[in-house]
């Protein structure tokens, strides 16, 4: 069954009814365009004890670690502010013992969301990691970390990944409808897999669209409908993270946050200003604006580069002619209704 | 008094009725399709209809040539592929499906492979197609029988309804607890499975029909609810929607074949060929 009605919703009503302490939650959006807002919104409702999932860890896993809110991270890239002394969130919270984590490739990770997503059990990998210590070196995963099979048809030792199913993914795209229909474009990376082997998904976008955006342009379509629990309409939420056909990276807020994020104090004073003193992403905009301008935000927006349209027409939508004639057969209603009284193919 | 209804309104809209609001529909061919066009029409506008070729939550405008169909519909909502449309149901994302039978037994398990010999065939049938995946892991399936024959045993099992009935199916451990096909549609009536024994009953009876007739094409002793029904006349509402959406499904193959040709050739008389 799907819940399609209006599932518009804020950020902080979607973050409340769909994320729980200690869920498996994993950030769908891969080293572009994260979703900010919503994992601003996790921090400010102070959710805990999540296993964290994330493609490549950019800014938001950072934010989350900062919050307090990840005891377990499974994931491929940890961010660096730069040189010996730019480590972050994660290496301070790993220093302390806070965080355990388990270290993937890229390919393995996103092997474990296709497996999730097409319902399998696990998946096939790439075998020359068994060679190094992404397959020796085990951390809470054990065992389960990665197995070995004998192919049924060559022989030979398979590597294996199990799937992943996690409990919610958030995720920021260009564009949805009302209904969950969510649509992206640009670096697909591991977005719609890791969307689409999560238990519950929760979209926010830049714009929503009437669902006639959708229905013309399916191809662009990551999500179905059926599989979305709240769709939040977040103009910027992605900042200062980039959104094709939006707005760059904005790599002077960007850098306030990776310098204050290399150190703990720093980090703290930043998460205080920007994730819990802004109540959601308008009033982080207006303090954005208040602090250095918006003119910083109208350099980032996007001109316009258009993709071609493509055409989802047909020769006719209707077995009626504009004449009134079933097109095939060449009669009316009313004639068709004749022939079948007089076969008496009519029953009362 | 009702508009006069056509039998193959009746088994379309008597099919529509099993689909219910907000469920997530896989449609074949035919049939199938117009009952899902009337049912997103009068009965349930949340649902979302789907063809297996990955052509996800459309409104058919005119019945599908095939099930990749997007000449049917303006636009769709998703595009995936088959593959993902196939495990999508596996992961039981799919309420309900429909499907055609060539032969069935008691059981619901279902033929549309072949009769005769599989390697000598009397007449070779189209095969499983999605059949065998979908009836696995659809949480419900619709079976229709038209041209098709009840048999003791299938000439070739190609997809698994309730096995050898009991709980086999539920105990094979391949199937969704719970799964399996629902009902099954013939041209006289409509038939149930018993919730123990998963046998099936008749349930329901066609205008018309009797309980005799149906007993002649069933080659072991059916069981008759004790509370059989007859199928409800369709409304106007719903007779006028399939013939606007589907005048061909309304009359019928050999009625639309013979009104087919009848126009083609007096088109062509008309521009002086022939």
């Amino acid at each position: 069954m799907n819940n399609n009605a209006n599932k518009v919703m804020s950020a902080n009503e979607a973050v409340r009814r769909f994320i729980h302490d200690g869920d498996e939650l994993i950030i769908g959006n891969y080293t572009v365009g994260t979703c900010t807002e919503l994992i601003f919104e996790i921090c400010r409702q102070q959710k805990k004890g999540f296993t964290l999932y994330s493609q490549s860890g950019i800014l938001d896993v950072d934010v989350l670690v900062n919050a307090g809110c990840v005891d377990r991270l499974v994931t491929t890239y940890v961010m660096r502010s730069g040189g010996k002394k730019g480590g972050g969130a994660v290496e301070r919270a790993l220093q302390a013992g806070t965080l355990e984590m388990e270290d993937y490739t890229n390919f393995n990770y996103n092997a474990r969301l296709v497996a999730g997503m097409h319902g399998l059990t696990f998946i096939q990998v790439l075998e020359g990691v068994m060679a190094t210590d992404l397959f020796r070196k085990r951390s809470f995963m054990g065992e389960d970390k990665y197995r070995v099979i004998k192919c049924p048809y060559t022989g030979r030792d398979l590597l294996t990944v199990p799937a992943v199913t996690p409990d919610v993914c958030i995720v920021h795209v260009q564009r949805a409808d009302k209904h969950g229909n969510a649509q992206y474009w640009g670096a697909l990376g591991s977005v719609a897999a890791a969307a689409l082997c999560s238990k519950k998904i929760i979209v926010s976008c830049e714009e929503i669209v009437e669902h006639d955006v959708i229905r013309q342009s399916p191809h662009f379509t990551i999500i179905p409908a059926f599989r979305v629990n709240a769709v939040v309409e977040v103009p910027w939420g992605a900042h200062p993270t980039e959104v094709l056909g939006h707005y760059n990276r904005d790599h002077f807020f960007y850098g306030m946050f990776t310098t204050a994020n290399t150190r703990e104090e720093t980090a703290k004073a930043w998460m205080d200003e920007w994730v819990f003193g802004c109540s959601d992403r308008e009033a982080y905009i207006d303090r954005y604006a208040a602090r250095f301008g918006i003119g910083m935000l109208d350099k980032l927006r996007a001109k316009a580069f258009y993709s071609a349209p493509a055409n989802y027409g047909a020769a006719f939508t209707s077995a009626w002619d504009e004449n009134g004639k079933e097109r095939s057969m060449g009669l009316s209603l009313a004639q068709i209704e004749q022939r079948l009284a007089e076969k008496g193919m009519l029953y009362e | 008094m009702s508009k006069g209804y056509t039998l193959n309104e009746l088994l379309i809209i008597t099919c529509a009725k099993e689909i219910k609001d907000y469920q997530n529909v896989i449609l074949g061919v035919g049939l199938p399709t117009t009952a899902g066009a009337l049912a997103k029409a009068l009965y349930a506008p949340h649902a979302t209809l789907m063809m297996e070729s990955g052509i996800i939550d459309f409104e058919p405008l005119v019945p599908l040539n095939h099930i990749a169909d997007a000449h049917a519909c303006r636009g769709f909502s998703y595009a995936t592929d088959l593959f993902t449309a196939f495990t999508m149901t596996y992961r039981g994302f799919i309420d309900i499906c429909f499907l055609g039978v060539g032969q069935v037994d008691k059981f619901g398990n279902v033929n549309t492979t072949c009769i005769g010999d599989y390697f000598n065939p009397t007449l070779r049938l189209p095969g499983s197609g999605g059949a065998a995946d979908f009836i696995a892991y659809a949480k419900q399936t619709v079976l229709t029988l038209r041209g098709g024959q009840f048999v003791e045993k299938l000439d070739y099992f190609t997809s698994a309804g309730y096995m050898e009935g009991g709980d086999s199916r539920d105990r094979s451990g391949l199937f969704p607890k719970g799964s399996g096909p629902s009902m099954l549609l013939t041209t006289q009536g409509v038939f149930r499975f018993d919730s123990e024994t998963k046998e099936m009953y008749l349930a329901q009876i066609h205008p018309g029909a009797s309980v005799e007739d149906i007993r002649k094409d069933i080659p072991w002793d059916l069981k008759v609810s004790p509370n059989l029904t007859q199928t409800e006349r369709p409304t106007d509402r719903e007779i006028d929607f399939v013939r606007h959406f589907a005048p061909t499904e309304s009359v019928g193959r050999s009625m639309r074949t013979e009104l087919s040709i009848e126009h083609a050739f007096n088109r062509a008389k008309k521009r002086g060929k022939v």
